[in-house]
């Protein structure tokens, strides 16, 4: 099979760069080095270019494997202790910004760096299980156990801000 | 997971709308050309791999040999040629040999343009 060529890698960034930007945007707040992260991620697709195309991956499993990578640059960032601006949960003192009805960002800064990219593989991507094992690398239980924490962490997050208001 | 009407689902979706709207990814164009240079920069590094380890060796051998050159010098003492003379003729040759080898060395070492 022939390596990706420029018009697919195009192809494969128009259809997928937007949504692997969020999500680590939404899981470092920071747009710089989330632009930074997202270059990677497609530079090393672009790398493994050969690779990817033998192994005659659809474009749902294109996108898992970009996820997958984003997912181990965020992995290897956090183990680096390069930024951490949400690596640790908010202190259960600390002031909340209920001003709109939900905070999606207070919420995402209220939980884990492992439950918010849990969360918004599930909700913002809509993946189920199996498509999160994969994206993330963990197994298919740990998923389902890691991810009801991070639903009831965050549903718990906006009963508190309700119950404030 | 099929609770499509769940709140925190809308709420997280309408932010990600959000995110995408205020902040687009970076030009296509941007990332071909970085991952191009990458590509092409690993290129040359492995394709440098063998010369590099040729040019280890050689300074290797060249030390040796610088070595071997000293050690006869101050054992053998020709005849018409002064024993000091000598050993300041070799002892030139290894210097001479030393900054050679540092000298590509530091040549090699230096990033390319």
């Amino acid at each position: 099979m022939a390596p990706l060529t420029e018009a697919e890698f195009e192809r494969l960034y128009e259809a997928n760069a937007g949504p692997v930007l969020g999500y680590l945007i939404a899981s470092t707040d920071r747009h710089d080095v989330a632009d930074d992260l997202l270059q990677e991620t497609f530079c090393r697709v672009l790398a493994h270019r050969a690779a990817m195309s033998q192994a005659g991956m659809d474009a749902a499993a294109q996108r898992r494997y970009l996820f997958r990578i984003a997912t181990n640059l965020l992995r290897d960032r956090w183990r680096g202790r390069e930024d951490q601006p949400f690596s640790e949960p908010a202190e259960a003192g600390e002031s909340r910004n209920f001003e709109a009805s939900i905070d999606v960002h207070a919420m995402l800064r209220h939980l884990k760096p492992r439950e918010r990219e849990l969360l918004w593989l599930a909700y913002v991507e809509g993946m189920d299980h199996a498509e999160i094992a994969a994206a993330t690398g963990l197994n298919r239980l740990s998923v389902r156990t890691l991810l009801f924490r991070a639903r009831s962490r965050a549903k718990q997050f906006f009963s508190a801000g309700r119950e404030a208001q | 997971m099929n609770h499509q009407n769940d709140p925190l689902r809308q709420a997280m979706r309408s932010y990600a709308a959000g995110l995408a709207s205020t902040h687009p990814a970076p030009p296509v164009s941007l990332v071909w050309f970085r991952a191009e240079r990458r590509r092409h920069q690993l290129a040359v590094e492995r394709a440098e791999r063998p010369l590099r380890m040729m040019q280890m060796l050689s300074v290797v051998f060249a030390a040796l040999a610088a070595a071997w050159m000293l050690w006869r010098a101050v054992q053998v003492d020709p005849p018409g040629m002064p024993g000091t003379g000598l050993l300041l003729m070799v002892g030139a040759g290894v210097v001479l040999i030393a900054g050679g080898c540092w000298t590509m060395l530091a040549v090699s070492r230096r990033p390319s343009s």
